[in-house]
């Protein structure tokens, strides 16, 4: 069993498939939270926006229901219909899933990270809003500059999380035919129907993953504390 | 102390400034005018609406009814550019809202580069439509001048604000967190941020309440500096003592209302609203 796969992985030249793989797995999960940290921003600041107009309340009520289609429907759904349905429908050819699984993966930890940030803002004491206001700094700068950098380091624990989390469903793009962490690892067990060994190793390595992000974000967390005082 | 303060133009006039939270009624229209290098001190039992109408100044509370005329222009109308005039409004607060992001040096920087590279890329905005309209015109129209770079606006904003921090003695805080200082530093700042933008007239929001006891007797010494120097402030505050010693002219205000204003000598020697002479006899 273990020999098999040492042939897989070493003579058959498997790992490089696996780097491959690991590649396509964090470049995803990385894009994909970049996208979703920009989306939710913007979304959490729509939503904390003072509502006395008509357009702020409008552009709440549209960032309401974008946060519930994402959080509603399963992830793979959203992955099936981002690439069976809205590619087709635009008329878009593609020579790999990748671009369309960060699209989609961003889009939908958009909706989680917007609530997250919505959380974070509201921690941030009033008293900073008020007191860039009473300088003159417009709305959107005061947020940008002074409300917004607060409210992420309070976040930045949940922020990982978020990470962890998209980093892990990243396993189900093989559902549009991307070939990533999960594949790759398959493919080692494939000639002879034994995934014992791939499959633990698969586990292992999203394990490891995940233990480097966490102390990564604990590492950052320690810096940012230390850099007020 | 004895000043023309009547010969000094009006820089803020207030007129029947109403303020309702719902149904409940704060402000009953307020009338005010205030001049030039006066300093006003305002009084009154607490939620009475004296830090609302001191908010509702520049807008930070936008005012149900009335007006306040500032720089010519009325500025609790919505449509008027409220971010403009409250460069030249300082505000002081109670809790000091010092930015916890920035350093102290960058929290009075901020406004004076936000405002002076807008105003950079505004001109250099005109400059480029005007050029490219010019073109076409046989009489060229002039372009505005520019003087500035964006770097000698920040270096113009690091000098004023060094030599800020200088006159309060904290030129060695300049790069540390505002949550390593005391809580006096932290509003002597606060006030020196306001100052950074060269106001027209400072709101003081109780700018001691928050203070240790130890600590109130600098950020009084730095008001008095300020108002000996001519500076237009309006302080809601409970310091009696201080609104005695420095204000021209105490406002007591009382169910949204002012109930009795004059100088400090008259109104805390000879009260005439009875619920002033209550207020006193409660707080002296």
């Amino acid at each position: 069993m273990w020999q098999e796969f040492v042939k897989q992985f070493i003579t058959r030249k498997g790992y490089i498939s696996v780097l491959d793989g690991l590649v396509v797995t964090v470049e995803i999960a990385v894009l994909g939270l970049l996208i979703g940290v920009l989306i939710g921003t913007l979304i959490a600041v729509v939503r904390v926006m003072p509502k006395y107009k008509t357009l702020p309340r409008v552009l709440d009520k549209i960032c309401g229901c974008y946060v519930e289609l994402f959080r509603g429907t399963p992830m793979v759904v959203q992955l099936l219909i981002g690439y069976w349905v809205l590619l087709p429908a635009m008329d878009i050819q593609v020579n790999s899933g990748v671009p369309v699984a960060i699209i989609m993966f961003g889009l939908n930890s958009g909706a989680y990270v917007s609530e997250i940030m919505r959380g974070g803002i509201n921690s941030v004491d009033p008293g900073q809003m008020e007191a860039g206001r009473a300088v003159g700094l417009p709305y959107a700068t005061t947020m940008m500059k002074i409300v917004v950098p607060q409210a992420v380091k309070n976040i930045l624990p949940t922020l990982g999380n978020e990470f962890i989390v998209l980093i892990k469903e990243t396993s189900i793009v093989s559902f549009i035919a991307v070939t990533d962490l999960y594949k790759s690892f398959k493919q080692l067990g494939d000639p002879t129907y034994n995934y014992t060994v791939p499959y633990l190793m698969l586990a292992l390595t999203y394990l490891i993953m995940v233990l480097v992000i966490s102390a990564g974000v604990r590492a950052l967390e320690t810096k940012l504390k230390k850099s007020e005082k | 102390m004895e000043k023309e303060v009547t010969l000094n133009e009006t820089v803020l006039s207030v007129r029947g400034l109403t303020k309702k939270f719902g149904n409940l009624e704060v402000l009953r229209g307020l009338d005010l005018d205030i001049r030039d290098g006066e300093q006003i001190a305002i009084i009154g039992p607490s939620g009475c609406g004296k830090s609302t109408f001191l908010r509702c100044l520049n807008c930070m509370e936008d005012p149900t009814s009335g007006s306040i005329l500032f720089d010519g222009e009325d500025i609790a109308d919505m449509k008027v550019d409220i971010n403009k005039h409250r460069e030249h409004i300082g505000m002081v607060f109670q809790q000091f809202n010092l930015f916890n992001n920035k350093t102290v040096i960058e929290n009075i920087m901020l406004a004076p580069v936000y405002v002076g590279v807008r105003d950079l890329k505004a001109k250099k905005r005109k400059n480029f439509f005007t050029k490219l309209l010019n073109v076409f015109r046989k009489e060229k129209k002039a372009l505005l001048p520019i003087e500035t770079t964006e770097a000698q606006i920040k270096a113009a904003a690091k000098e004023k604000a060094e030599a800020l921090l200088h006159r309060i003695g904290l030129e060695e805080k300049a790069n540390v967190y505002p949550s390593t200082l005391s809580g006096g530093q932290k509003q002597r700042i606060a006030i020196i941020r306001a100052l950074a933008m060269n106001p027209k007239v400072i709101l003081f929001d109780e700018p001691t309440s928050a203070l240790d006891p130890e600590m109130v007797g600098e950020v009084l010494d730095l008001m008095k500096q300020l108002a000996r120097e001519g500076m237009t402030m309006i302080i809601v505050t409970h310091e009696m003592g201080f609104a005695r010693e420095v204000a021209d002219r105490v406002l007591f205000i009382d169910e949204g209302q002012i109930k009795e204003q004059g100088s400090p000598e008259e109104l805390f020697k000879n009260p005439k609203d009875e619920r002033l002479k209550e207020f006193l006899s409660k707080v002296l």
